[in-house]
């Protein structure tokens, strides 16, 4: 597969299967792996340390956070954000827009204050609530594990991020707003800390794209 | 501004004039059915309390009365359309106000079932000829000819010999001092001049700029706000309430228990009166309140359909029966007997319910959004004590009213408030009252059994149960009214032999309310499209079989233009066509429809075509946007929304659960008008019902699947 | 205290900074052209203008309008002479009018960032305004007309 060519930047080899080879160095993840509450910047020092299989377990996690309403909803295989704990078509289609950020009359911030609007059924907030843009999409609706982890550490898909972005984008703001998502609307179904946590065992393992079943 | 109920004198003076003015006016019968046109001097000389309808000024300005609400219909520009044909006026000089509530000034106000002007056309013509035969008469004596040798004509009356003119105001002076002219005689339809073209509205410049007054929009000197948080459930009490936070929050000065009365029925809230509109809204979310929901039941939305199913078993109250149904279908081999449901819906005009009241001891005066002032008017007076002519009703603009606006519970509570606080007060209810508290259109079951023997109908037996209006608001419970037929075609009754129509009476505590064309919206739906069963089980073409039955010859104009407009004829079975025809309040309206399948499945409606019958009409124009507009309202209630119940409370709150059609559903609308001397029938209302029936038909050629049950999702079918 | 600019004018009010745009336009300083309909940017009648774009006031707390330029229905022209106005006049577009000071102000959003816009351009940009009276398909020809207008009011 194409994608696959671009994937070896950082993560060393992504491969179809899993790797039953166990590595067991510890890695320096301590001072970010934690403590989510305080949005900290991840630090430098990342060493990789291969093991497929955490690697493989870690994603499982994140992929189930990420197929979250709260996290697909505006990572739409469209270009009409998805709505609801349902994840249905955003009811008065608004459009991702080139920058992502609406069109015409129908830009996000027109609704989408900078903070969560009091009440049931009202617009989420965040002062750059916006989806990917047209240039990359970033699409997580409809993925398969394997296709969603391929595309999250390919550069020319996941908005030119490296493994030190990446990981710092577990505290980007929008992200935290899945976690933040307004009265009446299912919290992704783990915490922001275990989250983060799956996440970066995920990219510092290896950063491995679970098989297809 | 406003022109009451006024002596002459007083009617001068409230409309600013100190000069001479020529009004006219009517003085009804006091059944409000006979209408006889008089002029000021009348009046004067047979102690006569008018209302003018229509005033002249010295200046040649022109006032007209809007008697109806206007709430998207049209009447602030039908009825001076109307007027000022006969009256000779350049519509641009009519100043139009609206009426207050009065019958006995302005005949029956009520703006429901289609009847602006279908009422009033008449009585309006011979009115505005009056007026200007009036004008000719002063005018032709100043120049000492005979009337005949003058005509009026934009405002002037001219003399035909000399070419001199008078404007009109230079001659109200001495008109103002003659009596009516008898035998008026009114133009032929040829002549017309503004009747029947479709000219530009009066109200649309307002309604671009923010300068039409809603409801919402008026606001009293001293004026507070309040907000209900009403019982969920219709027949629900206030136990008890803690309003300790409540009365904390900035602007918030009084709460209290508050009962909102209509047909004897009452439902309690907690008033949070405010400053402001936000502060009572943020009050009343800082109330507790414990409700008594005792003595009635609170019933689902399963239930209230199985028990509609289970009560058609039985043969109901009959309505209208000729020959013998029961024994035609006892014979037929193959007879159809099918079950049709339609959906609870809410009215959601898009300005939600809101009225201001102001009490003052031995009066009342209202203003708000109010299809039926003259009803107001009459429920406050009975209800508060209040002597009828101290109460004054006031319409704004409607933003939106579709029958919700025509209920008397909104004003009869912001009475209450307003007597309560002691002064003036505009009681706002949010969205999620709107559509929570009802009233509804209410959802109807029916059965349908029919059978056609060798090729013709040989039996029809439709019941109907569902909740009827005139049973629960009127003491004449449980005996059949009209709307067990209401939209299906008289000439049906010519050519079907054995044709029976009951009610099954179906009663619950959930309120219920005319709707946009009332129950033809459910009924056109189950007979029509049971029409379209009996076509297919007869081998039939839907429009071909329709003209077998409907031998009225405008129902045979209707169809000829409804094949020639939408290509009908040539169309092959499976292309997606359907068809439906209905009658509501004076007006045949028959819609073709054509769907196709998009990629992915979901059902599209390419185009509707309809045809108009509606005898004689004002404005073309009009007509094809309530037509328009009547279509999406009927897509919506067919494929979006209804409401549903769960132990007597409604489960949709806003547009959010309750969704509308938006600008990417709208299919095109083809309208045709057909022109012809009958009397004029409505338009508000009768192009909504065949919509679903004809739709559904349509899905039905293109996939052979008949859909018996509203509403259906266009994606999965 | 908040200071405002609305339609041009400067306004110092009184109000809670929570307390939605929407409100403070009608209740306190009078302007009802703006109108409520859903209270949670679903219906779209009560967009305005915050800086050109066409936000919902109803969900928009005044505190983010502060020191912002607000355009109400009343100001965006002085005599109903927007193109979008002139077009709606043309076409005849309102039934009961309520919703059309938002579909309005929508459409002048449009109009001003596409001078040619196709069907289904406006209905991206108008699909968040509501119509219960079905005025859509005149809202489509008015739009087109007044890109018409405003691209020969450009050229002259």
């Amino acid at each position: 597969m194409k994608q696959q060519s671009n994937s070896h930047k950082y993560s060393g080899t992504i491969r179809a299967f899993t790797v039953v080879g166990v590595l067991l160095s510890v890695i320096c993840i301590m001072a970010f792996g934690i403590d989510a509450g305080k949005h900290t910047a991840a630090p430098l020092n990342l060493t990789v340390k291969k093991d497929s299989v955490a690697s493989v377990k870690a994603f499982k996690q994140v992929y189930t956070v990420l197929m979250s309403a709260r996290c697909m909803n505006c990572h739409p295989s469209g270009n009409i954000p998805l709505q609801g704990d349902d994840s249905h078509l955003h009811v008065m289609s608004p459009r991702r827009g080139v920058d992502g950020k609406g069109v015409y009359a129908m830009k996000c911030a027109n609704c989408h204050q900078a903070t969560n609007t009091p009440g049931l059924h009202t617009p989420p907030g965040n002062p750059n609530w916006h989806l990917p843009p047209a240039s990359m999409k970033m699409v997580f609706q409809g993925k398969t594990p394997r296709q969603l982890a391929q595309q999250l550490v390919n550069p020319k898909q996941n908005g030119n991020k490296d493994l030190k972005k990446l990981i710092e984008h577990a505290d980007d703001g929008l992200v935290l707003a899945g976690w933040n998502p307004g009265e009446g609307r299912t919290l992704p179904p783990i915490s922001h800390a275990a989250f983060k946590k799956a996440w970066i065992t995920w990219l510092t393992t290896g950063a491995y794209a679970p098989k297809d079943k | 501004m406003s022109t009451g109920t006024l002596s002459r004198r007083d009617f001068l003076r409230a409309g600013g004039i100190t000069g001479a003015a020529l009004c006219l006016g009517f003085s009804f019968s006091s059944d409000g059915k006979e209408a006889k046109v008089i002029v000021a001097a009348d009046a004067d000389r047979q102690a006569i309390e008018m209302n003018a309808w229509i005033k002249i000024d010295a200046d040649g300005k022109v006032t007209l009365v809007d008697h109806r609400a206007e709430m998207g219909q049209g009447s602030y520009q039908s009825v001076p359309q109307i007027i000022a044909e006969e009256l000779e006026v350049d519509l641009k000089d009519i100043q139009v106000i609206f009426a207050q509530g009065d019958p006995k000034k302005y005949g029956g106000q009520i703006t429901g079932g289609s009847s602006t002007v279908r009422d009033s056309y008449k009585k309006l013509l011979k009115l505005s000829a009056t007026a200007r035969e009036v004008l000719i008469a002063a005018a032709a004596a100043k120049w000492q000819v005979a009337a005949t040798a003058c005509y009026a004509q934009a405002g002037h009356v001219i003399n035909r010999s000399s070419g001199k003119k008078f404007h009109y105001g230079e001659l109200v002076a001495a008109a103002s001092k003659l009596p009516a002219p008898q035998n008026i005689v009114l133009k032929k339809r040829s002549d017309y001049k503004l009747i029947g073209k479709p000219l530009h509205r009066k109200d649309t410049p307002l309604k671009t700029n923010g300068a039409a007054v809603f409801g919402l929009d008026k606001k009293l000197p001293g004026m507070l706000y309040a907000v209900v948080e009403r019982n969920p459930r219709f027949r629900g009490k206030v136990k008890s309430f803690d309003a300790v936070a409540a009365k904390k929050v900035a602007g918030v000065k009084d709460v209290f228990t508050v009962k909102m009365e209509v047909f004897n029925t009452i439902r309690e809230g907690v008033a949070v009166v405010a400053t402001s509109t936000w502060a009572a809204m943020q009050g009343r979310k800082a109330l507790k309140v414990v409700w008594d929901d005792s003595g009635f039941e609170h019933i689902n939305i399963a239930d209230i359909y199985t028990r509609q199913q289970q009560e058609l078993k039985k043969e109901g109250i009959s309505f209208k029966k000729q020959g013998d149904p029961d024994s035609a279908l006892a014979q037929a081999a193959n007879a159809l007997d099918v079950v049709y449901q339609t959906p609870y819906q809410a009215h959601s005009a898009m300005e939600p319910l809101n009225c201001i009241a102001h009490y003052q001891k031995d009066k009342v005066e209202i203003w708000g959004p109010i299809q039926a002032p003259d009803w107001v008017q009459g429920n406050i007076s009975q209800k508060f004590g209040v002597p009828i002519d101290n109460v004054r009703v006031n319409m704004t603009f409607l933003g939106g009213g579709f029958g919700r606006k025509a209920f008397l519970d909104y004003p009869y509570e912001a009475t209450m408030i307003s007597k309560h606080i002691g002064g003036p007060v505009q009681v706002v209810w949010s969205r999620e009252d709107d559509t929570t508290q009802g009233p509804y259109r209410a959802g109807v079951s029916y059965r349908a059994q029919g059978a056609i023997t060798n090729g013709e109908i040989s039996a029809v037996k439709f019941r109907m149960a569902g909740q009827n209006i005139d049973h629960w608001s009127n003491p004449k419970r449980g005996v059949a009214n009209d709307s067990t037929t209401e939209g299906f075609l008289a000439p049906y009754f010519a050519s079907i032999k054995n044709i029976s129509f009951a009610d099954v009476p179906f009663e619950i505590p959930i309120p219920n309310m005319w709707w946009r064309s009332v129950y033809a919206s459910t009924n056109g739906f189950a007979y029509e499209s049971f029409m379209n069963e009996l076509a297919h089980q007869a081998g039939k073409d839907p429009l071909a079989f329709r003209r077998v039955y409907l031998k009225d010859d405008r129902c045979q104009k209707l169809i000829d233009k409804m094949e020639e407009i939408s290509g009908y004829k040539d169309r092959k079975k499976g292309d997606g066509f359907g068809v439906a025809i209905t009658e509501c309040f004076g007006t045949t309206v028959g819609q073709v429809v054509k769907v196709s399948r998009e990629n992915g499945g979901k059902i599209k409606i390419d185009k509707v075509w309809a045809v108009v019958d509606c005898g004689w009409y004002v404005n073309p124009d009009i007509i094809q946007a309530q037509v328009e507009g009547s279509v999406l309202m009927a897509l919506g209630a067919a494929t979006m929304h209804e409401i549903t119940f769960k132990e007597g409370v409604a489960e949709q709150q806003n547009f959010y659960n309750y969704p509308m059609p938006r600008i990417n559903d709208m299919p095109q609308v083809i309208v045709h008008v057909i022109d012809n001397d009958a009397d004029a029938g409505g338009v508000g209302e009768p192009g909504l019902p065949p919509f679903a029936p004809a739709l559904t038909e349509a899905i039905f050629d293109l996939t052979g699947k008949r859909i018996r049950k509203l509403p259906f999702d266009m994606a999965n079918v | 205290m908040i200071n405002l600019n609305v339609n041009q004018k400067a306004y110092q009010v009184d109000a809670d900074p929570n307390m939605p745009l929407l409100w403070v336009i009608r209740d306190i300083i009078g302007l009802t052209g703006t109108k409520y309909g859903c209270g949670v940017a679903q219906c779209g009648a009560c967009t305005v203008h915050l800086n050109g774009e066409a936000v919902r006031s109803c969900v928009t707390r005044v505190s983010r309008a502060e020191g912002q330029k607000v355009v109400t229905i009343e100001g965006l022209s002085a005599n109903n002479s927007h193109p979008a106005q002139v077009a709606w006049n043309e076409e005849n577009v309102p039934q009961c009018g309520y919703c059309h000071s938002g579909q309005i102000m929508s459409a002048a959003v449009l109009l001003r960032e596409n001078p040619d816009p196709s069907d289904e351009d406006i209905d991206a940009a108008m699909a968040g305004n509501i119509c219960r009276c079905g005025t859509y398909l005149r809202i489509r020809k008015a739009i087109h007309l007044a890109a018409g207008l405003q691209r020969k009011e450009n050229a002259s």
